[in-house]
């Protein structure tokens, strides 16, 4: 049986002082007014089992204010006789971050986002609309986020990549400047096609993948029409090393790299039309969750596993039609934790099937069986025992 | 103002100065001196002292030595066709203790880093260089940090000495031995497999 979340404790994190989150398998629906903190939990679930915030790169952020560090809890299932894994990710600004497994220090962040804390996490936020809409390392990052949550060795690549491309950025501003004669330069050209080389093979492999993915996805979502994303190298797989030699004299003057994969882009388009530049509001937003979708089947592809799907108000700016394929979607997905601040977006029959997260007043309730509201962490150990 | 007397507030100054030593270790250790045996503070002033006074670099492979030539460069038995780059001195021990090792060193003294300013000329590549055209070795094992500076400057060696009948190498990187699979980290295992050899 896929692993799933069971419950979560966030301590200091954001707007949350010490609370708890008990989730179910299929769709679970947080709800609640707007700035109460639905957002914040999606973030916070995303930052339990990835240990970082797909919010921001900034961890002090996620601190609640007043507070010296950030803590999450989480039960995942795992296995099918009630078996469970615990794990914990413990935050202090300055300090580094701590991931704990079963109580025993858990393995290095990567390979945490990568399966190690028991289950993956795929997650939707409004802004992602910026995937399509927006820049070139906007749907690089995607990509990387995609593949590193798939294999370690692809976020080391993207990380000794990234700093192999800045060594080469400050030689090329020396050797520009009179500091540094050009001696080193091939040597810098060789390491820097050495892990490029790796994440473009990552990527290559993954593209066909997701395109097929994509297509089905978006549709499923939005219409007939031929839907498609497609790589484009800033140099040619086969002539990088040479496409990267004779932009030396380029490079030298402009003092950065101009080819790798941290220049290359995909278009995605639907009918033919580059819905970067050409698609509608809606279009974009629609090829976005369509993104999201693909990501999460080809994690199931690859690891046979579901990850989490965390969408975060996904249902407003929709349409009844799509609301309802979505709501069916998210059922009958291994997890999904979605927000909205609208539960009459939701028919009676897909709100009996699904477990609903009342946020009130910054803290998580639930509803007693007398019909009484209660914040679920006053339940004496409801964290541990649920 | 300060808080303690001048003197104590040096030696917390210049201790603090050390690597991984930050303001309150240095303070708890200075404490300790100011303690102490007069005796022990003396022992370690000498100390200090002498490392700087007869500490030099070998002027073969420029490993720490009291001699012109360090204690390795001196030992006939050791085999002189090899001879093994590593970034820094303290990097000479780890390979020493393994016992598999019955070749020279070369001391290269850091890592290329255009993002620190460490450009060849600040290394010792040219006495390398040098050294295998006088020495007529055989082999070159490039023993660098397996990081981008460290491997970035193996490339570089190997392209500096590639007119040179000389036989270059690196390490392998691998498994820890003696250890389970399931506690390697999961880059090292990886690298593993993309290096696994026939059996």
């Amino acid at each position: 049986m896929t692993p799933y979340l069971r419950a979560l404790r966030l301590i200091n994190f954001r707007n949350y002082a010490d609370d708890t989150v008990l989730l179910k398998p299929g769709l679970n629906i947080v709800v609640g007014e707007n700035a109460q903190g639905k957002t914040n939990l999606l973030e916070a679930i995303a930052f339990a089992v990835t240990g970082s915030s797909p919010r921001t790169p900034s961890d002090p952020e996620v601190v609640r204010w007043g507070a010296d560090f950030a803590r999450t809890e989480a039960r995942i299932a795992v296995g099918g006789s009630g078996q469970e894994r615990m794990v914990a990710v413990g935050y202090a600004p300055g300090q580094k971050k701590r991931l704990t497994v079963d109580g025993a220090p858990g393995p290095a962040l990567s390979a945490y986002a990568a399966g190690g804390a028991g289950v993956r996490a795929v997650n939707f936020f409004p802004d992602d609309i910026r995937i399509v809409k927006g820049a070139p390392s906007d749907r690089r990052e995607y990509l990387d986020d995609l593949l590193s949550i798939l294999r370690p060795a692809y976020a080391r690549a993207a990380l000794d990549y990234a700093k192999a491309v800045q060594q080469r950025n400050q030689l090329l501003r020396r050797i520009r400047d009179g500091f540094s004669s050009e001696r080193t330069l091939a040597t810098w050209d060789r390491k820097v096609v050495d892990l490029g080389e790796q994440i473009l093979r990552g990527r290559d492999e993954a593209m066909p993948v997701l395109d097929e993915h994509f297509a089905s996805s978006l549709r499923a979502l939005y219409g007939p029409e031929k839907a498609a994303v497609h790589y484009s190298h800033s140099a040619a797989p086969e002539d990088y090393a040479e496409a990267l030699r004779e932009a030396h004299d380029a490079d030298i003057e402009r003092g950065t790299t101009s080819v790798g994969p941290h220049r290359d882009d995909f278009e995605v388009s639907l009918g033919g039309v580059d819905l970067t530049t050409f698609g509608s509001q809606g279009q974009q937003r629609m090829a976005t969750l369509a993104l999201k979708f693909a990501a999460r089947d080809h994690v199931r592809g690859v690891t046979g596993e579901d990850p989490i799907l965390l969408f975060d108000d996904v249902m407003s700016e929709l349409d009844g039609r799509r609301r309802e394929f979505l709501a069916g979607y998210f059922l009958e997905s291994t997890q999904a934790v979605i927000s909205t601040t609208n539960l009459e977006y939701f028919d009676e029959e897909i709100l009996r099937r699904a477990q609903v997260v009342r946020i009130s007043g910054g803290a998580i309730m639930e509803t007693t069986t007398d019909g009484v509201m209660e914040r679920v962490a006053e339940r004496h150990g409801s964290f541990r025992t649920a | 103002m300060a808080t303690y007397a001048r003197p104590v507030e040096r030696l917390i100054t210049e201790l603090s100065k050390l690597p991984s030593i930050g303001p309150r270790s240095a303070q708890r250790i200075a404490f300790h001196i100011v303690r102490g045996k007069p005796d022990d503070a003396y022992g370690l002033a000498e100390a200090l002292k002498e490392v700087k006074e007869r500490i030099k670099p070998c002027r073969r492979c420029f490993n720490l030595t009291e001699a012109e030539e360090c204690d390795i460069c001196r030992d006939t038995r050791r085999d002189d066709a090899v001879i093994c780059a590593v970034e820094d001195p303290y990097d000479i021990g780890p390979i020493e203790r393994t016992g598999e090792y019955r070749g020279l060193y070369h001391v290269l003294g850091g890592a290329l880093s255009p993002l620190d300013g460490i450009e060849p000329e600040d290394l010792r590549i040219a006495e390398l260089v040098e050294r295998i055209r006088e020495e007529g070795t055989k082999e070159i094992v490039v023993a660098t940090n397996p990081n981008t500076t460290g491997e970035a400057t193996a490339l570089f060696i190997a392209q500096e000495v590639a007119d040179l009948p000389v036989r270059v190498t690196a390490l392998a990187s691998g498994l820890p031995v003696g250890g389970d699979l399931e506690y390697a980290d999961e880059v090292t295992l990886g690298r593993a497999f993309a290096g696994r050899r026939e059996l």
